[in-house]
């Protein structure tokens, strides 16, 4: 059994042949999952999948795309949002 | 809808949410626009149709034209009121052109002074390579005749050795 520490679902379990032939397992954290657009459900491009701990070493240049709502909208729903801003007259 | 005159809205790029004019159709993706630079911050560039919003609102200027023309007709046409637009006196364009100057002033001086330092480095570098060339010769030279004198007591020692056998 593993120690209780390594009992956790929440770990990754990946099986791993050592060099003497025996089986072993090894145990990681699991990654975040891809970033969502925030109005529109869909997958953002141009963020890592990256530990929060990670993500703090990371220039914030290399964590969103350099464009307005980058990081948080699609291209799409920016384009939309700049749009009604203007109708509105809230830019 | 996409002709000479039309106003519309940016919505990609840096300028995007800012006013412009097209000037110029390029082809069937492709148009020229102006804001004009003075007035809202877009500057007199190739744009993608796809990237603008057009809006109801159309000047009529000659094609290409400069500027300063499509500024006026937008004041006749009564667009400073609407998009809440105003013209830069004179004043405004002198200090804006000066501070652009110095900008520029500064950025060659530092890139003067980069190169400076960059060439500094490379004579100190290339200093002490040269000493430590200096320096390795040096050690070397008092060991060539010593190796030489190995070589020259070995070779006596051979002949010495082949008499014997024979």
């Amino acid at each position: 059994m593993p120690r209780p520490a390594l009992r956790s679902r929440s770990l990754a379990r990946k099986k791993v042949r050592l060099p003497s032939g025996t089986m072993t397992t090894h145990y990681s954290r699991r990654r975040p999952k891809q970033a969502h657009c925030g109005a529109c459900g869909a997958l953002l491009a141009g963020i890592p999948r990256v530990r929060p701990s990670d993500m703090a070493r990371i220039p914030k240049s290399q964590k969103h795309p350099t464009r307005m709502y980058g990081g948080a909208l699609c291209p799409a729903c920016t384009k939309e949002t700049i749009k009604s801003q203007f109708f509105k007259g809230s830019l | 809808m996409m002709d000479v005159g039309r106003i519309c809205v940016k919505t990609a790029g840096r300028e995007a949410g800012k006013i412009c004019c097209i000037v110029k159709k390029i082809d069937a993706q492709f148009v020229e626009v102006t804001g004009p630079a003075m007035l809202t911050e877009v500057k007199r560039r190739k744009c993608n149709i796809h990237h603008l919003e057009p809006l109801p609102e159309h000047v009529k200027i000659a094609a290409s034209a400069t500027d300063e023309d499509v500024a006026k007709a937008m004041e006749s046409a009564g667009l400073f009121q609407k998009f809440r637009l105003k013209m830069p006196t004179a004043e405004e364009l002198k200090q804006k052109a000066a501070r652009k100057e110095e900008r520029a002033k500064a950025s060659v001086a530092k890139a003067a002074e980069a190169k400076k330092h960059k060439e500094a480095a490379a004579a100190e570098a290339k200093k002490k390579d040269a000493e430590k060339k200096a320096e390795t010769k040096k050690e070397a030279k008092p060991k060539a005749p010593a190796v030489k004198k190995a070589k020259a007591e070995a070779k006596t020692e051979a002949p010495a050795v082949t008499e014997e056998k024979k």
